[in-house]
């Protein structure tokens, strides 16, 4: 529907151009037609009926009138297409959130009209209990999830800044997210070592490492394994991630990061997720200094994810004092939200 | 009385899974789960089933698509689809694939297993009708209710299983008046304080299928304040 509309937009967009090009041809060839009749017939006269000047401001004038508006109509055609993808992105972002949330909602209220209507034994009561707490915690997680994204925008999530020795930092992140997914301990190996220092924002960089595991898992047919690589490039520290899932079409590997962008594919082992988590991992490493970047050779090829975090000694002054001074505040402010995990 | 039935539940939430697997055994059916469309189509190709459960949104092939590749090979096997997508859009695509019925998440437990017994019901009631009668003529048309065939001539296409249950259903009761109320009761099995008009868009797409002229039809006749009546003159 919204492609058709789309479409339509750029007919009509087209049209426009046409209506405003054919204008001017007809007009300039008015315009020279008429100056040599005149410029004839006044050959034959003293008398001027038009000035030769006033003709070529009107003229000059009317082009820069014209190619303005052209300009104009361009920028709100361009402007209107961004509109239309982001309503698109919006529209699959609610489809998808709904999915999310119905889903573990329609369980709970299922396990609950099943303790009602029978009775059932102690085991399965437990049991069906049990996966209700899940379903519940499902639910709280995506809530506030949600919720930090937009608060992240309007700048209200509590940041806790702080100088740590890296080396130990990231390998403790890696170990809570294979504790976090209930990995075996051969699906993820760990190469290099880094040293230094870093500063940041531990819990954000554990919502970083919990959605790329997220995502190798999500998107690897086989068990999945994971390499984990450090390294030190320059003034930088970098953290690899490399799955052998199904991997990114080139096409796509750019706009993944983006708002509410899902990749579409019928190979694609889940349909779970918002299109968020990469995005929220790509603004955490933007307020870090830092970058996120993916690479993948593409289809059925494995993915690698790459974050870059400035190294300590190495960022200037007065970085590193706003973000701790960010921290400062945030702690003075007892209401700024409290954080949720993986989108 | 439909113990022992087999329904294949295609659900890719587990949790959902296994509390609808849980409550459907506890009917008394015989439960394969798949968790995917592609699964889903290997387990239809295997086996045999007596009723699908689906969800759309489904890894590898979606739901759409596992109803339509199943519906081509068994026109006549009842599928009911449960998700989350509630838009009418998503309703009306569902229906016209050949999905039975449509039932959105969350939904009470009781519905659900109230619709799958309809459901069976009604393919029940379909088989032993159309085993005492599976070809039906009348003027040019020749209606096939085993694979829900209609020819019309030099024409073939295929009605829905609602199309043909409808039909089916007129043609049971050939000159004598049926209500709207009756056709909903057996044909859709649900109460009657739903939507009737339902019963009167199945009767235009008839029309519009076997009528030389639907405004004035010959065969699907409207019995003024009654309901619908099937004759041939």
């Amino acid at each position: 529907m919204r492609r058709h509309q789309s479409l339509q937009y750029i007919l009509i967009f087209i049209l426009a151009q046409i209506a405003w090009l054919s204008l001017l041809g007809l007009w300039i060839y008015w315009y020279i037609s008429n100056y040599m009749v005149y410029n004839e017939a006044s050959q034959n006269t003293t008398y001027r009926p038009i000035s030769a000047k006033t003709n070529i401001i009107a003229l000059v004038g009317g082009l820069i009138l014209l190619v303005a508006v052209s300009l104009g109509m361009s920028l709100i055609f361009a402007r209107l297409s961004i509109q239309l993808k982001i309503a698109q992105l919006y529209d699959n972002f609610i489809a998808t959130v709904t999915h999310e949330l119905k889903s573990p909602l329609s369980s709970i209220q299922l396990y609950l009209e099943t303790l009602k209507r029978q009775r059932l034994p102690g085991r399965k009561q437990k049991e069906f209990i049990q996966r209700m707490i899940q379903d519940a915690g499902r639910l709280n997680n995506l809530i506030n999830s949600i919720l930090e994204i937009a608060g992240h925008e309007q700048k209200k999530v509590a940041h806790h800044f702080e100088v740590c020795d890296a080396d130990p930092t990231l390998r403790s992140l890696v170990k809570e997210a294979v504790d976090q997914f209930k990995l075996p301990s051969n699906a993820v190996q760990i190469t290099g070592k880094v040293s230094g220092k870093i500063i940041s924002d531990r819990n954000a960089l554990k919502i970083v490492f919990n959605n790329i595991f997220d995502n190798a898992i999500k998107y690897s047919t086989a068990k999945p394994i994971i390499l984990v690589r450090f390294d030190r490039m320059d003034n930088n520290l970098i953290v690899e991630f490399r799955d052998q899932g199904i991997g990114i079409p080139p096409k796509d590997q750019k706009r993944i990061f983006d708002k509410f962008q899902r990749i579409y594919d019928r190979d694609i082992p889940s349909v779970k997720g918002t299109g968020l988590g990469l995005y929220w991992v790509k603004e955490i490493m933007k307020y870090h200094g830092g970058q996120a970047s993916v690479f993948s050779e593409g289809k059925n090829k494995g993915s690698t994810f790459r974050i870059v975090l400035p190294i300590y000694q190495t960022i200037a002054k007065h970085h590193s004092k706003r973000l701790l001074k960010t921290t400062k505040r945030s702690q003075e402010q007892p209401n700024s939200k409290e954080r949720g995990n993986r989108v | 009385m439909f113990k022992g039935k087999k329904i294949l539940l295609v659900e890719d939430e587990e949790s959902l899974a296994i509390g609808l697997e849980f409550n459907l055994k506890q009917e008394g059916y015989k439960i394969i789960r798949a968790h995917d469309g592609k699964k889903a189509l290997e387990y239809f190709e295997s086996q045999e089933f007596d009723l699908i459960i689906l969800d759309i949104m489904l890894p590898f092939v979606d739901g759409f698509e596992v109803a339509a590749i199943i519906r081509e090979r068994l026109p006549q096997i009842p599928i009911l689809m449960l998700t989350a997508r509630s838009a009418a859009r998503d309703r009306v695509k569902g229906l016209e694939i050949g999905a039975d019925d449509y039932l959105t998440k969350p939904f009470h437990l009781k519905e659900l297993l109230l619709r799958v017994h309809g459901m069976l019901k009604r393919k029940m009631w379909y088989q032993s009708s159309i085993e005492k009668m599976p070809i039906y003529r009348f003027g040019i048309h020749e209606i096939h209710f085993e694979d829900l065939t209609a020819h019309s001539g030099e024409r073939v296409f295929r009605l829905t299983p609602h199309e043909a249950l409808v039909l089916k259903y007129l043609i049971d009761h050939k000159g004598k008046v049926v209500s709207r109320k009756e056709l909903l009761e057996n044909v859709w099995q649900i109460r009657t304080d739903v939507e009737t008009r339902t019963v009167d868009n199945f009767i235009a797409r008839l029309r519009k299928y076997f009528e030389p002229n639907p405004e004035k039809p010959e065969y699907l006749i409207s019995i003024r304040s009654a309901g619908y009546m099937f004759d041939e003159k």
